[in-house]
């Protein structure tokens, strides 16, 4: 009896629980399985979803800062043209009359101008009118941040020139 | 020691234009410390700017360098001259710094007995090499004897100043416009004069813009406004906001004359000091803001040529000379504004002195042109 055959026996308590448990665990591990799936797919698709919009947004900016890049770009370029042209006077203006150019913009490297360049083609004025002191006052004064007007009316009531154009032309550009 | 002739007013608090004295009453101030607070009474930045340095490094000596001074010193050369700077603690020893550049220079030429040559009516300071450059008050014999070696012309004689300068001038040193003689610019005929004569003799031209620098006139400095460059400038008065600070600019021509030994000073260009000046910089050196300068300039030198009793006005930018007319006692006047709430000062018998902040707003303005006109009006009546 001690040795009886068991594969006809029914099945203990302990392995029909055992077996159940398994199926609990195996169903649950299924499930953690697919909400982990489905996870992923979420966080793939936010992911996608924030590179597109940075995408989106680094596109933007590139084109802004392009936009900006090419203003200040022209602005430069205006600025230097000014600048070499200021310079250039003032080389001629130590020249002429002693003392040293200003270093503000001693940074710029001065353009070689010659006078019938700045003079818009027509040889210098070196008559009492235009004295280097009336040229070397407009080019101080626009350095400083003088208007065309302000200018005009110091060489006037300083220097009394009347036609204060070419002085003004060789410094700040023709007027518009 | 009673060196002023102070007004019988006790100052407590400032902020922007305005002033109170300790019974509370409120004052436009038009003199700003005659031309230190041009930015104002106690201006956020330049207070900022002095707490936090206060806190972080107050003094080393110029034994060693700090930061706020180098940036200050290469700042102020840029904008000017180039060259290189002297810190002083105030205006007049700015000029003694210039009289030393301007003597070693004129001995580094062979010069023996070096001289500098002034205008009458300039004002360099009081010490005794300022003194002596200052015609008005070197003529004092009581502080006598004056220290030799420099000599003077009359106010704007281009030919005056051309033959007074020879082989042994080492400089000229002139105001561009005299502040304490009751603010007038020299002509354009004289200051030419005055540059061409120190190409000729080789001497340094030295502009004192101890009054008329830093924005005052509506540019960042005066010499901008002028048919010259100086060979140095000399500035203090606004550069620190209400902080004691001058400095001497040397350009190329004069920048290596001092070596190591020849000048110095214990506080100068201390970090607290330079801090400062580097906050009022920041503010100052703004086209717009001096644009506005001559701008608003214009519009006060209009409105007081416009009273009775004003028979001209001088100056440039916000420094202005107001002439009276004859029999107008200035000093009373002067009185009279301070009593409506205007402070002003009397340079001159015959003349106001107005030195209004540089970012004064043109309500300021009319309101000051008021006080004048009904002051005018008031002692006319009397």
């Amino acid at each position: 009896m001690r040795r009886k055959d068991r594969r006809n026996a029914p099945k203990p308590l302990a392995s029909s629980t055992a077996e159940r448990l398994a199926t609990i665990v195996e169903a649950a591990e299924r499930a953690a399985a697919e909400v982990i799936d489905d996870a992923e797919a979420q966080a793939r698709g936010y992911l996608e979803d924030a590179r597109s919009e940075a995408d989106r947004m680094a596109a933007e900016r590139l084109t802004a800062v392009a936009d900006l890049a090419d203003a200040l770009a022209t602005e430069v370029e205006d600025f230097q043209s000014r600048a070499d042209r200021l310079l250039a006077l003032l080389a001629e203006l130590k020249a002429e009359a002693g003392g040293e150019p200003p270093p503000r913009g001693g940074h710029l490297k001065a353009v070689t101008l010659s006078a019938e360049e700045e003079n818009g083609g027509h040889p210098p004025e070196r008559g009492p009118g235009t004295p280097a002191g009336a040229r070397l006052l407009a080019t101080q004064m626009a350095v400083s941040g003088s208007s065309r007007e302000e200018i005009a009316t110091r060489l006037r009531t300083g220097f009394e020139i009347e036609d204060t154009a070419s002085i003004l032309d060789a410094i700040l550009g023709p007027e518009d | 020691m009673r060196t002023y002739r102070r007004a019988p007013v006790d100052f407590v608090r400032g902020e922007g234009p305005l002033l109170w004295d300790a019974d509370g009453k409120e004052y436009l101030d038009f003199l700003t410390g005659i031309s230190v607070c041009s930015l104002g009474h106690c201006h956020p930045a330049v207070v900022a700017a002095v707490q936090e340095q206060a806190g972080r490094l107050m003094h080393v000596s110029n034994l060693f360098y700090t930061e706020p001074m180098a940036r200050l010193a290469e700042r102020l050369a840029e904008s000017s001259l180039g060259g290189r700077v002297f810190f002083s603690n105030s205006g007049t020893e700015a000029v003694e710094c210039a009289i030393k550049v301007a003597r070693k220079h004129a001995h580094m030429r062979g010069i023996a007995a070096p001289e500098i040559v002034s205008f009458e009516g300039d004002f360099h300071g009081r010490t005794y090499g300022a003194l002596a450059a200052t015609p008005g008050m070197a003529a004092n014999e009581a502080l006598g004897p004056m220290l030799p070696g420099f000599r003077s012309v009359p106010r704007d004689d281009a030919a005056a100043l051309r033959a007074a300068v020879g082989e042994s001038t080492a400089a000229v040193l002139i105001e561009p416009i005299q502040g304490e003689a009751g603010v007038y610019p020299i002509s354009d005929e004289a200051l030419l004069a005055a540059r061409e004569a120190c190409e000729e003799s080789g001497a340094l031209l030295i502009l004192d813009e101890i009054q008329a620098g830093l924005g005052r006139t509506g540019s960042l400095w005066a010499f901008e406004q002028t048919p010259v460059r100086p060979d140095a400038i000399v500035t203090a008065k606004a550069l620190g906001g209400g902080m004691p600070i001058g400095a001497c600019i040397a350009g190329p021509a004069a920048a290596e004359v001092l070596e190591p030994g020849d000048h110095g000073s214990t506080f100068a260009g201390g970090p607290v000091a330079t801090a400062a000046a580097l906050a009022v910089l920041d503010v100052l050196d703004d086209p717009a803001l001096l644009r506005r300068v001559r701008e608003l300039g214009a519009e006060l030198r209009a409105g007081l040529e416009a009273l009775d009793g004003v028979r001209e006005t001088r100056g440039r930018g916000l420094m202005v000379g107001v002439g009276l007319e004859d029999g107008i006692d200035a000093a009373a006047v002067g009185a009279d504004l301070l009593e409506r709430g205007l402070v002003v000062n009397v340079p001159e018998p015959g003349s106001l002195r107005l030195l209004p902040p540089l970012l004064v707003e043109s309500s300021h303005i009319e309101r000051s042109i008021g006080l004048i006109g009904d002051s005018l009006l008031g002692l006319s009546r009397a």
